[in-house]
């Protein structure tokens, strides 16, 4: 073999990873924060069997969680301006992301609020709250720390699986490994280092994510 | 006067027919321990009386106001005048000792945050746990964690508290931090409905008892007369197996 490796050749385009890794965390973080809400909504609906939304819910769920990431990024970016709604690449892939990991949230947050003791609703009901104020000041905080863990690997696959919005031409951070090696021709260095940036934002995010939510929702317990 | 009338009151669960007919008058400042074997509908009965259990048939009002058994207003003014202390404490894990007895007043009464931080001091003294305030409940021992549940009951100022055995749950040599608590209650003429296995402390106690069987009120009266003279064959038999 007498490849010579250059891996000068990607450290040159360090503006270009930085800019891609930037719009990467920036989509992560929009979904993160989108998706979490619509899991709350969206799991009570479903817990409480509010109608017609805990239907409504049930269908995206399903209808997102049984379908790849990649057609329903193409559906958005492609087919929505078949029906006269035009999308740009940056909103079609925040809002493939945001509902993608909303439907799974959805289900995440669910099964916390459907674990919590019996005892615990009583306790409040006998307190004289109402539903919303329980599910507000009882349920929800426990309900979360129980399924932080599940959330957090969510939005990790959900970061990962933001490279494929590369395909709608995104600039995200895989958008930006494949500019550079068309230019220098250095496919493995440039995928190399890509893979690395990906690995280190992931176990980052996961860190991050567990100890600044527990902490969070925590709040100094022990 | 009398705080608490039941009537008639019937209650099924599917074809298991568990209240069958259960009339109590509970006057103010009355402590009324409802006793009997296991399944015989003391849970229920006393669940009713603060709408966590829904009944079918019969009437209760709580200070004259009649509480229909479906109706959500109706429920929450009930439950404003009715606290419960339950087996399992069931305090809040994520709030502390302070926050789980300000929670309901502030959320549900507004009360303003200054006020109720004073009024939680005084419940946690009252409980013998002025230090606690500050503490997370999984940091207490169960003896602990039902006075504050009992605090936190209190809190709301209730006319009238429901104990389901409230000591049942915890090791022997706790038990009494907790009774000596009601019993403090009790002397301070607080209305109580409970359901207690402590006999001896049910006979300290209160100045009415009942005996329930098969659903039933089988036996009522004052402590004295139906501990040491029970009348029925049943409540003979209950009052030997458990004095
Ligand atoms: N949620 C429920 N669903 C169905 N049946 C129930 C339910 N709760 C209680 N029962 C039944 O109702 C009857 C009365 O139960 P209850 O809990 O009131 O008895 P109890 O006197 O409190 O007994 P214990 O001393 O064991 O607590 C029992 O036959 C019980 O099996
Ligand atoms: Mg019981």
């Amino acid at each position: 073999m007498s490849y010579q490796f250059d891996f000068l050749a990607v450290a040159r385009e360090a503006p270009e990873l930085a800019a891609g890794l930037a719009r990467t965390v920036e989509l992560t973080a929009v979904a993160c924060i989108a998706g979490l809400l619509i899991g709350i909504v969206g799991a009570v609906c479903r817990a409480w069997q509010l109608r017609p939304f805990n239907t409504l819910f049930a269908v995206y769920v399903e209808m997102f969680r049984n379908t790849p990431f990649l057609v329903q990024l193409f559906f958005l970016f492609f087919g929505l301006p078949t029906l006269g709604i035009d999308i740009a690449p940056d909103s079609a892939a925040m809002l493939a992301m945001v509902i993608n990991l909303g439907a799974y949230a959805v289900e995440i947050i669910r099964s916390g609020i459907e674990a919590t003791p019996k005892g615990q609703i009583e306790a409040a009901q006998a307190l004289a709250l109402k539903r919303w104020q329980i599910f507000l000041h009882v349920v929800l905080r426990p309900a979360l720390l129980r399924v932080w863990p599940a959330m957090t690997s969510q939005v990790v696959i959900v970061m990962l699986g933001s490279a494929v919005c590369a395909q709608i031409s995104t600039e995200e951070l895989s958008y930006a490994a494949s500019l550079i090696q068309s230019r220098n021709f250095r496919a493995f260095e440039t995928y190399f280092v890509t893979a690395g940036l990906y690995l280190a934002l992931a176990l980052l995010l996961r860190q991050t994510l567990l100890r600044g939510g527990g902490r969070l929702l925590k709040r100094g317990r022990p | 006067m009398s705080l608490v009338n039941i009537t008639g009151l019937h209650k099924h669960y599917g074809p298991n027919h568990v209240l069958k007919g259960v009339d109590l008058t509970v006057r103010q400042g009355d402590v009324v321990t409802l006793i009997g074997r296991s399944g015989s509908g003391k849970s229920t009965l006393l669940r009713t009386i603060n709408g966590l259990e829904s009944f079918d048939q019969g009437s209760i009002t709580l200070a004259g106001q009649t509480i229909g058994s479906r109706d959500a207003k109706a429920l929450q003014q009930l439950r404003l005048q009715v606290g419960m202390v339950f087996q399992q404490f069931n305090l809040f894990p994520h709030l502390t000792v302070g926050e789980n007895i300000m929670m309901s007043p502030r959320v549900v009464k507004g009360e303003s945050p200054h006020i109720l931080r004073e009024e939680a001091h005084a419940l946690l003294a009252k409980v013998g746990l002025a230090d606690k305030f500050d503490a997370w409940p999984d940091q207490l021992s169960g003896g602990q964690q039902q006075r504050v549940a009992i605090a936190r009951a209190l809190a709301m100022k209730p006319q009238v508290l429901l104990c389901d055995e409230i000591t049942s749950a915890l090791d022997p040599e706790l038990v009494n931090e907790v009774l000596a608590v009601v019993r403090q209650l009790a002397q301070e003429g607080m209305t109580l409905i409970m359901v207690t296995h402590e006999m001896r402390f049910a006979r300290d106690v209160s100045n009415h008892v009942v005996f329930m069987h098969q659903g039933k009120i089988h036996e009522a009266g004052h402590p004295a007369d139906l501990f040491s003279r029970p009348q029925t064959p049943e409540l003979q038999n209950f009052v030997s197996a458990v004095m």
